[in-house]
């Protein structure tokens, strides 16, 4: 509706005051004439004469086409590129790795959807991007491609993937390939006993946070990076607890009541030792008589 | 402290220049005064930018070495060193603070709000509004917050802004000795106040980003002697102000040109669904503000009897620094235990992004939850109580932090550094009443929904802020503009209401009690209660020091060099006939005055002798304000002292008088109004009787006993 709405619009701004009736009585006949075409179709359907009739006249309505075959063709790549994507994601969801498995599936859509939406005339002489995209208020095609378009966003996978050719960064496959060495590693040891993986696959296992810590810096990381580093962290802390101890007890609670321990004496030998300081008060100058409240109280009661 | 002349000495000097000016002069007065409020605006921004800035790299230099210490130490072992470190850091930063306050600059300690009341009050504690006081608060108050101290940087805010329009509107400074010849006219008591009010609105907006608040504030605290246009020029300081601090910001952020930035401090958003608020919800709003003023309450007692102690025993300025450096130890030693034995771990997400995360030992990708609370400056901490996703805080955490960080800020307030008490109050209430927020949560099956922490964390911070402070009005607007967001101001004011009733009920505000700690003659905005039984014939101070209208040059030495009274107004007398029976009233004449007519030897005598004599003008007097000499240094010889003076031309001829039988609180509404410093008490004759002043009537207050009278201290 709001690309109506833009339309018209640009009609206002294109048109000078005298088009601009032209176009608005215009505007007015065509919304006559649908009404009338309503109004000449609803008593087919009214009257019940036949079933197969009717069907017959659906099918009818459905053949006609207002799109070309070329138009057609895209629709049809497009809709079989979608699956492919999607078919790709869902089983990625977990462990996420919708970059590295699909990111070829999304580039063929996305090419797809850019030839649907460029503004390009096709051989029939018609522009698609208008018939697929525009044409009406749901907007299908349009809404189908932003929402897998909002999932790529919202994983970064940008960041992960090469743009010139479709293909993995050199950064993201070292850091796949240093995760593996740390895997490889847990499972190593992962028998017996965790202090043994613990002090065995300190050094991959920081190597491996390090290089994180770099890509976070350096905004290179999709969702695929982050979320194998959130499970190797799990791992790493809690089912290998790994975690540094909190060994220290003594010596912290023996400073810091040494440090509160102070403000006591401080505070004690200023007590003791420091002068008291006396405050001068000021005695007021008033008439004999009234040169206290006492009196005025006595004067009260 | 000494009081300021609020009253217009209508002589005939003033008469005189006034029929000098043009009407054009007149509008000229205006202009320049808007030309003043907009440079006052300007120049608090610019100090509020450089406050901020300066702290914003420091404490992010101190964070960043103390993290990276922490984080070695963690791995190999020695954490206590991170925590010596961190202390002996703390104490390093607070005893350069200390220094400067403790030896250079005593008055600039504390938050200065108390001061700034004052001297809208009408009371002048010496040096509140000098240069080198405004140079000690700004870099005192960056060592404090760098040194990890419970304070913030907002209350020096009000007193900067303060110092600055009361240097600006001078065009002069005393300390540089340089006389920019601007703006002679505003030397007086009278304009250097409204200007000094517009001062402060320009600091409370730029510490908290707002305008409408700061006039409030200055209304609310200071002035009260108010008009439209002045509020109008307040407003504009105030406005201006903000858009500074705003434009220097932005360019700091590399953002040149966006001015949507707040104040110093940035409370952030609310986000439109945690904004909404229920009917049923108020009781509980209203019950976090009793609580609040309960808690207020207990802050002021224990304050009250830390700063008696302080006062009696650590007056010395070594034992002030020693004081100092202890507190900032311990509170790096306090929180520095609280994060290590904090089990609280929170995943790191990118929507809190905090500042300086601390892992210690949670598990990886994870941090802990104490350390965002302790381990930050103040500010950023109420920010992220206020906006955190609730479940970043567990209810122990909390608790344990608003423990401690209830008694470290009551501890510090007092201290001699420059430092607030509107962002520790802040902290405290915003983590128990992100407390309440997730209790509720916890206790009914469907409050998850409503009670979000972060709202319940900004009432609780209203709250605990209200029980404190005991400001209304300003503070509502205030909290409300800081938030940007003006549907919380129905449940803000109920709140701050609630705390205002419940504190006061045990104890006063916390400024009004560093106020009567300072034995400051202050007047409220009433006077006390059952007191019209009182006459002025019971207040006032007799016998009264007259001078004679031609006055004996040495006798006027010899009163104003009288040592243990100090007098400061002395009524002119029509010679009286009989030596005991009390002059016929004719004038009032200033103690700066007389100084002024003695420097310039303005005797009977030489005046008839001189041939070119030069006419006194108002212009030397003010040239003089505000820092009259001595009368020590004023050399009479012993022939001069026989001289006469003759005071007519110079003095009040219209002073304000009372007869006998006025009642106090008439007295009383005399010197609020028209902020008298003196009033004279004559009988039936016009005879002087008695003399009224500030002091004589901030003795009388209600106490629990009915009307008492207290004992002022020499300060």
């Amino acid at each position: 509706a709001s690309f109506f709405n833009a339309l018209f619009a640009l009609f206002f701004m294109s048109f000078n005051q005298n088009t601009l009736l032209v176009v608005l009585s215009c505007i007015c006949i065509s919304v006559c004439v649908s009404g009338e075409v309503v109004s000449a179709g609803s008593p087919v359907f009214k009257t019940h004469v036949d079933p197969l009739y009717s069907l017959n006249l659906l099918t009818a309505l459905n053949d006609y086409s207002d799109i070309s075959q070329y138009c057609k063709d895209l629709l049809d790549l497009f809709g079989n590129q979608y699956v492919a994507y999607v078919n790709c994601l869902v089983p990625a969801a977990r462990p996420v790795k919708v970059c590295q498995n699909c990111f070829v599936n999304f580039e063929n859509l996305n090419k797809t959807y850019t030839n649907i939406s460029s503004d390009e005339v096709g051989p029939a002489g018609e522009v698609c991007r208008d018939s697929l995209l525009r044409s009406d208020r749901l907007m299908l095609v349009f809404l189908l491609f932003s929402n897998l378009d909002g999932i790529w966003e919202k994983s970064n996978c940008k960041n992960c993937i090469s743009s010139d050719s479709p293909s993995l960064t050199n950064d993201t496959l070292y850091f796949l390939a240093m995760l593996n060495q740390t895997y490889n590693c847990f499972d190593q040891y992962q028998q017996g006993n965790h202090t043994e993986l613990c002090k065995n696959c300190k050094n991959t296992y920081r190597d491996l946070n390090i290089l994180y810590s770099e890509m976070e810096k350096n905004y290179t990381m999709c969702i695929d990076i982050e979320d194998a580093m959130n499970v190797t962290r799990r791992r790493w802390s809690k089912t290998f607890n790994c975690s540094f101890p909190r060994e220290e007890n003594v010596p912290i609670i023996a400073v810091s009541s040494f440090m509160l321990f102070l403000p006591i004496i401080f505070y004690l030998s200023s007590f003791l030792h420091s002068e008291q300081k006396k405050r001068k008060l000021i005695q007021p100058k008033r008439v004999p008589q009234y040169s206290s409240l006492m009196n005025i109280q006595d004067k009260l009661s | 402290s000494q009081g300021l002349d609020y009253d217009n000495i209508e002589n005939q000097l003033f008469l005189e220049e006034e029929r000098r000016m043009s009407p054009m002069g007149f509008r000229c007065l205006e202009v320049s005064r808007w030309v003043v409020c907009g440079l006052i605006g300007f120049l608090t921004g610019l100090i509020a930018c450089f406050i901020d800035i300066a702290v914003e790299n420091l404490a992010g230099l101190k964070y960043e070495v103390i993290k990276r210490n922490i984080e070695n130490f963690t791995e190999t072992g020695g954490l206590s060193i991170s925590l010596i470190l961190w202390g002996g850091f703390n104490a390093a930063v607070v005893m350069l603070g200390s220094i400067l306050v403790a030896f250079f600059e005593p008055i600039a300690g504390g938050s200065g709000i108390p001061q700034i009341k004052c001297y809208l009050n009408g009371v002048k504690i010496p040096r509140v509004v000098r240069l080198k006081t405004l140079v000690v608060k700004v870099f005192g108050v960056i060592c404090s917050v760098v040194g990890g101290l419970a304070v913030g940087k907002e209350g020096p805010m009000i007193h900067s802004g303060a110092v600055v329009a009361a240097g600006v509107s001078q065009g002069r400074s005393t300390s540089l000795k340089r006389d920019f010849k601007m703006f002679e006219y505003f030397r007086r008591d009278t304009e250097k106040r409204d200007f000094v009010s517009a001062g402060a609105a320009a600091g409370v907006s730029a510490a908290f980003g707002a305008p409408v608040g700061g006039v409030l504030f200055s209304l609310e605290e200071g002035a009260s002697f108010w008009n439209q246009m002045l509020t109008w020029r307040i407003f504009f300081a105030s406005m201006i102000s903000t858009f500074t601090l705003n434009f220097f910001l932005s360019i700091y952020h590399k953002k040149t040109g966006e001015l949507s930035s707040p104040g110093l401090i940035n409370f952030g958003r609310f986000e439109s669904e945690s904004v909404e608020y229920y009917l049923y919800e108020i009781p509980l709003f209203i019950a976090m503000g009793a609580i609040g003023g309960l808690l207020g309450a207990l802050f002021n007692f224990l304050n009250y009897w830390i700063t008696i102690f302080r006062i009696r025993y650590i007056h010395r300025p070594c034992l002030q620094v020693m004081e100092a450096m202890l507190v900032a130890a311990v509170t790096a030693a306090v929180s520095f235990t609280m994060i290590y034995f904090s089990n609280d771990c929170q995943p790191l997400a990118p929507e809190n992004s905090e500042e300086y995360p601390l892992q210690l030992f949670c598990s990886d990708g994870e941090y802990n939850a104490m350390a965002t609370a302790f381990f930050n400056t103040p500010e950023r901490s109420v920010r992220s109580l206020f906006h955190n996703q609730p479940g970043s805080y567990n209810p122990l955490t909390l608790g344990l932090f608003t423990l401690t960080y209830f008694f470290l800020a009551c501890w510090t307030y007092g201290l001699a550094v420059s430092a607030g008490v509107f962002i520790p109050s802040l902290l405290i209430g915003a983590a128990w009443g992100r407390l309440c927020g997730i209790l509720l949560a916890s206790v009914s099956p469907n409050a998850s929904i409503w009670a979000d922490p972060g709202k319940y964390a900004l009432i609780g911070a209203a709250a605990q802020l209200g029980g404190i402070v005991r400001m209304t009005l300003s503070l509502t607007v205030i909290m409300v503009e800081a938030t940007g967001n003006v549907t919380y101001g129905l449940p803000i004011m109920l709140v701050l209401m609630t705390a205002k009733i419940v504190g006061d009920y045990f104890i006063e505000g916390l400024y009004d009690i560093h106020i009567k700690l300072q034995s400051v003659p202050f007047l409220h905005w009433e006077a006390p209660a059952t007191s019209h039984w009182l006459t002025a014939r019971e207040v006032m101070s007799s016998p009264v020091t007259c001078l004679n209208r031609i006055e004996k040059v040495g006798t006027i030495v010899d009163t104003l060099s009288n040592t243990s009274t100090n007098h400061n107004g002395f009524p002119v007398v029509v010679e009286s006939a009989g030596n005991d029976e009390p002059g016929k009233l004719c004038g009032l004449i200033l103690r700066s005055q007389l100084i002024v007519l003695l420097k310039h030897k303005v005797f009977v005598e030489l005046v008839r002798s001189r041939l070119t004599q030069r006419k006194l003008q108002l212009k030397d007097f003010r040239d003089a304000y505000p820092r009259f000499p001595p009368i020590q240094s004023i050399h009479v010889s012993q022939d001069e002292r026989e001289c006469m003076m003759d005071l007519t031309e110079f003095m009040n001829p219209t002073p304000y008088t009372v007869p006998q039988d006025t009642s106090l609180p008439r007295v009383f509404k005399l010197f609020r109004a028209l902020g008298l410093r003196h009033l004279v008490v004559v009988d039936d004759e016009n005879r002087v009787v008695g003399l009224v002043t500030r002091k004589d009537l901030a003795r009388y207050h209600m106490g629990k006993h009915g009307l008492e009278e207290l004992q002022l201290a020499q300060t």
